[in-house]
């Protein structure tokens, strides 16, 4: 059973923006446990966030200060941000509305609910009182729809190209993830050995890592060690290096697959080659920005080979 | 027929404990049925001296006795289920979309199996009609010819499309689903409104409305014979694939919609999942060179065999219709036309959908199949004959003035509830153009008990059943039941605020 190029469109959109809203999630529910954890004063600001999302135009159009309120409204509630919580489910249910014929019935109504409760709540959660009890909720209700996906769905061209756009949009949110470590601590040298760790420990708890990393490589969080192990770590389901291996599987037998491909080898040898233990933060960010670049040209690739229409 | 397990007949022979019983309108646990009264309309559940109709008996019965909480509790969790699964329609308004969660009363509508037969046989005769006439007008005539049907009132249509002159599609069928419009009178003898042979919608609520009963009041399924639904989905599918010019097992069927933002989005997304068939858009089709329909996909194209379109005539093809339609696909009726790909319904099909048509439709049956129609028309007043149309203009105030070509209950006005203005106005209409109106004496429509707010109150309705013409002829047991909410009023489309009811045919019940 082929599908048609719209709908293998709206699918992998679909798995990008609930991927988008979960990670986004993961991400604000571990920022804001951070913060409470580090002394005043040394505290990272909130406009981290938004500027590892690359969205500091877009909030800039709404917003002036970047406190801890807008930054949240922004992130979570805001329904003219695309990546947004609140909006990235409205997009999800929007394009699943539009392909729930090729999709089990159970995961348009998990969606349309999941949408019916982020509409309902995010206003209300963007204080600290309610917002875990909501990222959490919206965390467990991505994840109960991929659960759908992965035991309901059968192993053709729809859950392809599901895959395709979670694996992508998950291999972008981790390099933010790690950004927010790179970049947020640039320049900055003081408390580095008491604030440091915590950091990375947070992040890794926003990738659901914390325990995979104490087993495999030890109880300490040191940098270098941490961004190894996300982005190189191929066991680890958010992994880039997992990703990465998932894209080229899940492309392998699509039809026009050579420059699909390529691209992707391209990114995991360039992935191979970086080697955190000898690189400084700054080339660290760098790599990252160069990476985040790549991604984008590999979704240009399966945009045009699967999803323009002007085949004749 | 008496079935052994049928409690409701056995009560009736036992008049002593009857007559004990305290009467009817003081049983009741909770109050929103006291005052229940139709007044002199045909009620589909109770009957003129207030007592619940032998066949809908158990469903009053268990509704009466749930209490003011309950009830309102399983309405809670009706509208819960609507809206958990996604059951929406689309209206366009104030310059935005929006979807509205379906509107639906939890009180079924319930016809007795034997009532029903008569009436599945009736509209299975008139689909053939029809299409025999469709056939006819697009090839040989012979309706004209005969004088049966005056020519102009056909080929003077806006709906008689030239470009399907001369095709002669597979069984002489062209309209592959016909969604009937009945309606009931004061004494609850069925009459057909009027025929959608175009792109009739609804039948996706039907099966919905259905799905939600189960959930709400799953007590009455276990005492009840309701005649299954859930199967129009596959009737349709054997329907449309016995029309694939090519002969294959699966042959591609593709549901064509004119996109989200039509109203009946929601239905061609749930028809295309029920049959397996893709939904597509004008935008992922396209006919070759070879004057073969391809669909746009990730492993390239694909042809198509079977398009059951939702989108009009003349949106279908800007080649041949109208040529700023970013709906349709380009080429489509050469492909039709050259036999490489089925439409249904056929394009051309409205010509028989036509209120001016439609007083014909007793001729037809009688020309065509040589039998006596076995459902009523109503009686139809044509503007062009200037018989009618005297009688028409003098007695405005207690006919339905419609115009022959409008369908979703726009442009039309009900006599008795109309102002001097509007009269006016009509009559002005008429004389400009008297072959685009016609008029039917008011009909006292049926009513059914329909929850509003808390308490129970007779609403009138109608009911749209669907008939399938490929090879054979299928009817659905009941339809789709559209019911007026407010109060009084004859216009049930969802539209325009008309709400919906589960439709039960009941076996086993008198």
């Amino acid at each position: 059973m082929t599908m048609l190029s719209r709908v293998a469109d709206r699918l992998f959109w679909m798995a990008r923006y609930l991927e988008r809203a979960e990670d986004t999630a993961r991400l604000v529910h571990a920022y804001t446990h951070l913060v409470m954890d580090i002394p005043k004063g040394s505290e990272p600001g909130w406009d981290i966030l938004v500027r590892i999302l690359d969205a500091e135009v877009k909030f800039a159009e709404h917003y002036r200060v970047y406190n801890e309120h807008n930054v949240m409204k922004f992130l979570i509630a805001d329904k003219d941000n695309v990546g947004g919580i609140l909006s990235a489910i409205h997009a999800a249910r929007e394009n699943v509305r539009t392909t729930r014929d090729v999709l089990p019935g159970e995961i348009w109504e998990t969606v349309n609910e999941l949408y019916l409760y982020a509409q309902e709540h995010a206003e209300k959660c963007i204080g600290r009182r309610n917002r875990y009890q909501f990222l959490e909720t919206v965390i467990a209700r991505c994840q109960m729809i991929s659960g759908m996906v992965i035991s309901t769905l059968p192993r053709g061209h729809a859950y392809r190209f599901i895959k395709l756009g979670h694996l992508m949009e998950r291999a972008d949110m981790t390099t933010r993830v790690i950004d927010v470590g790179a970049a947020a601590l640039l320049g900055d040298e003081r408390h580095r050995s008491t604030v440091d760790p915590l950091i990375w420990a947070s992040l890794l708890k926003a990738l659901s890592a914390i325990g995979a990393y104490r087993r495999e490589i030890g109880p300490q969080v040191e940098a270098s060690a941490m961004v190894n192990f996300v982005l190189r770590e191929d066991t680890l389901p958010r992994s880039i290096k997992f990703c990465l291996n998932g894209i080229r599987k899940e492309l392998m037998p699509l039809n026009n697959n050579q420059d699909a491909l390529r691209l992707v080898n391209k990114a995991r040898r360039k992935l191979s080659l970086f080697d955190p233990q000898t690189r400084s933060r700054e080339e660290l960010h760098t790599f990252i920005d160069q990476f985040q670049l790549l991604l984008w040209h590999i979704y240009r690739c399966i945009d045009h080979t699967w999803f323009m229409t002007d085949q004749k | 027929m008496l079935s052994c397990g049928d409690s409701s007949n056995l009560k009736l022979a036992r008049p002593l404990r009857d007559a004990s019983r305290p009467p009817y309108k003081s049983v009741m646990m909770n109050t929103g049925w006291k005052s229940y009264d139709a007044g002199s309309f045909f009620d589909e559940l109770i009957t003129g001296a207030g007592q619940p109709r032998v066949a809908a008996r158990r469903v009053v019965k268990l509704l009466q006795s749930l209490s003011d909480k309950e009830l309102a509790d399983r309405r809670a969790a009706a509208e819960l289920a609507i809206r958990e699964m996604g059951i929406s329609f689309t209206i366009y308004s104030e310059g935005k979309n929006i979807d509205r969660a379906w509107p639906f009363d939890i009180i079924p509508r319930v016809i007795p199996a034997r009532d029903w037969a008569r009436v599945s046989l009736g509209l299975a005769q008139r689909s053939r009609a029809l299409n025999c006439f469709i056939d006819d007008i697009y090839n040989k005539q012979k309706i004209l010819a005969a004088g049966i049907v005056p020519d102009d009132i056909v080929l003077d249509s806006g709906n008689y499309k030239l470009p399907c002159v001369g095709v002669s599609p597979r069984y002489g069928a062209w309209a592959h689903i016909c969604g009937t419009d009945l309606v009931r009178d004061r004494n609850g003898k069925f009459y057909v409104l009027e025929d959608n042979l175009r792109v009739p919608s609804g039948v996706s609520y039907m099966l919905e409305n259905r799905e939600i009963t189960k959930r709400v009041l799953p007590e009455l399924f276990e005492n009840y014979s309701i005649q299954p639904v859930d199967d129009y989905p596959s009737r349709l599918h054997s329907t449309l694939a016995s029309l694939s010019p090519r002969a294959l097992r699966r042959p591609c069927i593709v549901v064509l919609t004119p996109g989200i933002y039509n109203s009946a989005y929601f239905e061609h997304a749930f028809l295309a999942q029920r049959m397996g068939a893709e939904l597509v858009e004008g935008s992922d089709l396209f006919v070759g060179e070879d004057d073969i329909v391809y669909m746009r996909t990730v492993d390239g194209p694909i042809r198509v065999d079977v398009v059951y379109r939702r989108i009009d005539d003349d949106f279908l093809d800007p080649e041949v219709f109208r040529e700023d339609s970013a709906l349709g696909v380009p080429g489509i009726m050469r492909a039709w036309k050259a036999g490489h790909v089925a439409i249904a319904n056929a394009p051309g099909a409205g010509v028989a959908d036509d209120k001016v048509v439609y007083a014909f439709v007793p001729q037809m049956i009688r020309f065509y199949l040589n039998e006596k129609p076995l459902l009523a028309s109503v009686k139809t007043y044509l503007c062009v004959n200037k018989r009618d149309r005297d009688y028409v203009l003098a007695n405005l105030d207690k006919l339905v003035v419609k115009p022959a070509n409008e369908s979703g209950g726009y442009g039309l006005m009900v006599g008795p509830h109309s102002s001097k203005a509007k009269r006016a106005e009509f009559a002005r209409l008429i004389e400009q153009n008297p072959r685009n109106y016609i008029a039917q004496p008011t009909l006292a429509l049926s009513t059914a008990p329909t929850y509003i707010d808390s308490t129970v109150e007779p609403r009138h309705l109608d009911l749209r059943p669907f008939i399938l013409q490929g090879k054979e002829t299928w009817v659905t047991p009941g339809g789709l039941t559209r019911v007026a909410l407010t109060k009084g009023s004859l216009v049930v489309n969802s539209s325009q605020g008309g709400g919906s009811k589960d439709t039960w045919i009941v076996e086993g019940t008198r």
